[in-house]
């Protein structure tokens, strides 16, 4: 199920606020449990006994651990939960990548599995991995009661597209947490403005890139390249982080707090400082359990540059089976290797606007790694970008294209900034009863304008896919 | 205090949403499902039936998703409201429609469209056709774009029509093509073509009429733009509907010369009427039916004309305007649409050729042409 879709607007959700809201107490784990597996089994009705048992497993591997007082046995039953959860994601998500990349090598015909992705495993897996590393290591208390453990597994508002909750970040929240109208409130708001950004803008976006990338990149213009490569960074971000907005309102609601995921990314100065701005959750669950558990930054400094690599190696392919994935990862742990030999000093210190062209020229570079696929593709999509196919600077259709989107890549760039984030908050804070009064209309009415308009949109459409979906 | 205060306030955001949110559920859950979309043509889905297997299999949740999208409640006004907002985004293109000057929709057609071996495969068919029948006469039509092209948006994007008809020319000999572009490009300031659908008007065939006339040098019969007759006022094409915005109904008009001589047509070796113009059309949608009841595969008509000769036209619906016109120069019209067709096109002429001295017409306007024109 998508939240952005009539079905999940006006039928689910309703529904599921209702009884939500109406039950007491202890029965609300109970009907978000339920309502957890409907929502994830509408999409995946088959797939959905592969995250009930990856539920039962770790919550039966946490109860071992904590039970066990062998360092020996809780290492094994630590290594255990590692390997059936990584052996489940690989199995299906990397199964025919390696099994095709055998074939190609060796010459082999090997068949294919061909195995539909269940929805949501890269998420899912890596958070029931952070319950049972976190038990294993103290950090987290263990879960005796089924109910609330599977709560946190199957948690619909972030199980299909993140942020990636580690068990701890909510431990409390899943017995504790009660309806607060003020955290309802903002959850509203929160919810709508991610449904704006994904319907408004970032599907919009994508049929830019749609259609630029779908012709031969060997006649394809620089204005062109460029374009579509900037309409696809906006579609990416939108499209994710507009996922995370309403995963984080719809939880704010349900009286969770979870982590946030982005922080206007495109306004970094360094490729170091992107990745702690876009998809937060992800660089923090390996940077947590991955890249400090390999040393970090203590054992040197060819270790750690050793330790980038892999991390972000592995990064690069949890996006997706792909070779072009995998380069993708190592791309930006060339440039996060050389900031951190001193290049990212040398930005820091020059005016911002340098480093930003910097950040974006690199970032831009890699959605082309990372949207194309194909390496030959990909090849010719660069060259077009730097004027090497011969194909001119910019057509007819070009420029008609641009100016058809002028407006939406404004609003698109405006909303890419903090700026309308800050003026709210400079109004909320306003001292003056007229101050706050604009600013208590406003923050009912712009959500309110959005809201309709999306739903506009999604009535309107047929075109509504959600990039990460893959994972 | 504050805190009170923000609570209540709070209150009253969630309250807000919630009513919002729910008149459009319990609007949408009241509505009864409708059947049939007038503005889209087709018939909507309908509740899917549940069955284990349709669960499992997940395509119960497929049917059931799109029967909520099919039947969601205002479903119409939803749509509008979406092109009312592009068009505040300044967006010139819906659709696949310009949204032109003086209150033009244009169809777009792009270079992409088409691909050089599509037109390459079209001229040689076209060429063979020649060969056989050297007789023929090849009339393409341009489309809105290719005339009213200061009235397009801004760099908006057209194919070029001229040029593809220097390639009809070379291929086929300048003496059989009828170019229409110096005419129409004469009279584009007139109501040629329809403002809310694709096809040009009576008033645009009648100027493509007097070229061929004037190519075939004989004498035009006598049509008078002055005494057009409107038969309609609220036509409303297929530009509208596809981009779902209420616009001012238009006229259709015809030559009320073509009412006076008896004529009779044969649909399809069965149905016969007397008229040219099917009256039917006029209060439902799709008015531009009105002309030649629509599509046919095969039309054959009858007309009061003592002039011993047959004319066999290869077509698309934009004949459908013209041929009325050209009824007092034949005894006989044949109206072939090659996209009904499956039979032997030549074996077919061959056996319709009474007289032996046949006149063959090809009237396409040139995105069909490329599109639709193919014969075994």
């Amino acid at each position: 199920m998508v939240f952005s879709s009539t079905l999940f607007l006006f039928r689910f959700l309703p529904i599921f606020l209702i009884l939500y809201f109406v039950a007491p107490g202890r029965m609300k784990n109970f009907i978000l449990f339920f309502g957890s597996l409907v929502f994830y089994a509408w999409g995946e009705p088959i797939y959905v006994c592969l995250m009930i048992f990856s539920t039962i497993s770790d919550y039966l591997h946490g109860l071992a651990i904590n039970a066990s007082r062998s360092t020996i046995v809780r290492r094994i039953l630590l290594i255990s939960s590692i390997i059936i959860n990584l052996g489940m994601l690989g199995f299906f998500k990397y199964a025919d990548f390696l099994v095709g990349t055998v074939n190609s090598v060796f010459g082999l015909n090997i068949p294919l599995l061909n195995l539909p992705l269940p929805i949501g495993i890269s998420f899912y897996t890596f958070q029931t991995m952070s319950y049972t590393i976190d038990v294993y290591r103290g950090e987290a208390k263990v879960q005796k009661n089924l109910l609330d453990f599977a709560v946190f597994v199957t948690l619909f508002p972030q199980l299909i597209a993140g942020p990636i909750v580690k068990y701890v970040d909510v431990q409390n929240d899943l017995r504790k947490r009660k309806p607060d109208i003020l955290k309802i409130s903002y959850g509203c708001k929160r919810f709508i403005i991610g449904l704006a950004k994904k319907v408004l803008l970032a599907n919009n976006l994508g049929l830019i890139w749609n259609e630029i990338s779908a012709g031969d990149f060997g006649e394809l213009n620089i204005v062109a390249a460029w374009i579509g490569i900037i309409a696809f960074a906006f579609q990416i971000y939108f499209d994710f982080s507009g996922y995370s907005d309403m995963a984080i309102g719809l939880g704010a609601c349900l009286g969770f707090t979870f982590p946030e995921n982005f922080n206007y990314p495109y306004i970094s100065v360094t490729i170091t400082e992107f990745w702690r701005r876009w998809h937060m959750t992800l660089s923090s669950w390996f940077r947590e359990y991955v890249y400090i558990p390999l040393g970090g930054n203590r054992k040197g400094l060819p270790r750690q540059l050793l330790n980038i690599l892999i991390v972000w190696a592995l990064t690069g392919i949890w996006h997706g089976a792909g070779w072009n994935f995998l380069f993708w990862g190592l791309w930006f742990a060339f440039w996060l290797m050389m900031e951190k030999l001193g290049m990212k000093k040398i930005f820091d210190a020059l005016p911002g606007f340098v480093g930003r062209i910097y950040t974006l020229l690199v970032v831009l570079i890699s959605w082309v790694f990372f949207s194309v696929e194909q390496v030959d593709r990909i090849v010719n999509y660069l060259k077009a970008m730097f004027g090497l196919q011969g194909a001119g600077v910019y057509t007819r259709e070009t420029l008609f294209m641009s100016m058809e989107n002028g407006i939406l890549f404004v609003i698109a760039i405006v909303a890419c900034t903090p700026l309308v984030k800050n003026i709210c908050k400079k109004m909320s804070e306003s001292q003056k009863g007229f101050g706050i009064a604009c600013y208590r209309i406003l923050e009912k009415l712009l959500p309110a304008i959005l809201l309709i308009a999306s739903i506009a949109y999604i009535v309107d459409a047929t075109y509504n896919p959600f990039l990460y979906f893959r994972f | 205090m504050v805190l009170q205060d923000e609570r209540k306030n709070a209150w009253k955001t969630v309250l807000f949403f919630c009513v919002i949110m729910l008149t459009i559920c319990v609007a949408d859950l009241i509505q009864e499902d409708i059947f049939f979309s007038e503005s889209e043509n087709r018939i909507l889905a309908e509740k899917p039936e549940f069955s284990v297997e349709t669960l499992l299999s997940g395509e119960f949740m497929e049917k059931y998703e799109l029967y909520l999208n099919d039947q969601f409640v205002s479903r119409n006004n939803w749509i509008t409201l979406k092109t009312e907002i592009d068009r505040l985004l300044q967006k010139k293109e819906i659709n696949g429609v310009y949204l032109a000057d003086d209150g033009y929709l244009i169809e777009q057609h792009l270079d992409s469209d088409f691909t050089q071996e599509t037109i390459n495969k079209k001229l040689e068919l076209l060429s063979k056709l020649v060969q056989q029948y050297p007789q023929t006469q090849v009339m393409l039509a341009p489309t809105a774009d290719n005339i009213l092209t200061d009235k397009l948006p801004f760099q908006a994007p057209y194919f070029d029509q001229r040029q593809f008809l220097e390639q009809v020319k070379m291929t086929v000999g300048e003496e059989r093509v009828i170019d229409l572009f110096p005419t129409l490009s004469a009279h584009a300031q007139e109501k040629i073509y329809y403002k809310t659908d694709h096809h040009w008007t009576s008033r645009g065939a009648y100027y493509a009429y007097l070229e061929w006339a004037s190519k075939n040098e004989f004498v035009p019969a006598e049509y008078s733009l002055d005494t057009m007759q409107a038969v309609t006022n609220d036509f409303t094409g297929t530009l509208q509907s596809k981009i779902n915005l209420p616009v001012k109904g238009e006229e259709i008009h015809i030559f009320p010369e073509t009412l006076e001589n008896p004529v009779k047509l044969k649909y399809d070796l069965m149905i016969e009427t007397e008229s040219f113009y099917e009256e039917k059309y006029l209060t439902g949608k799709n008015k531009y039916g009105y002309f030649l009841d629509d599509n046919h595969g095969l039309i054959e008509i009858t007309t009061g004309s003592k002039v011993k000769k047959q004319l066999f036209v290869i077509k698309d619906s934009y004949a459908n305007t013209m041929i009325p016109l050209l009824a007092p120069h034949y005894e006989k019209i044949y109206v072939l649409d090659l996209r009904y067709f499956n039979g032997r096109l030549f074996p077919f002429m061959e056996s319709l050729d009474e007289y032996g001295n046949m006149d063959v017409l090809l009237l396409y306007n040139f995105v069909h042409f490329i599109d639709d024109f193919r014969y075994f």
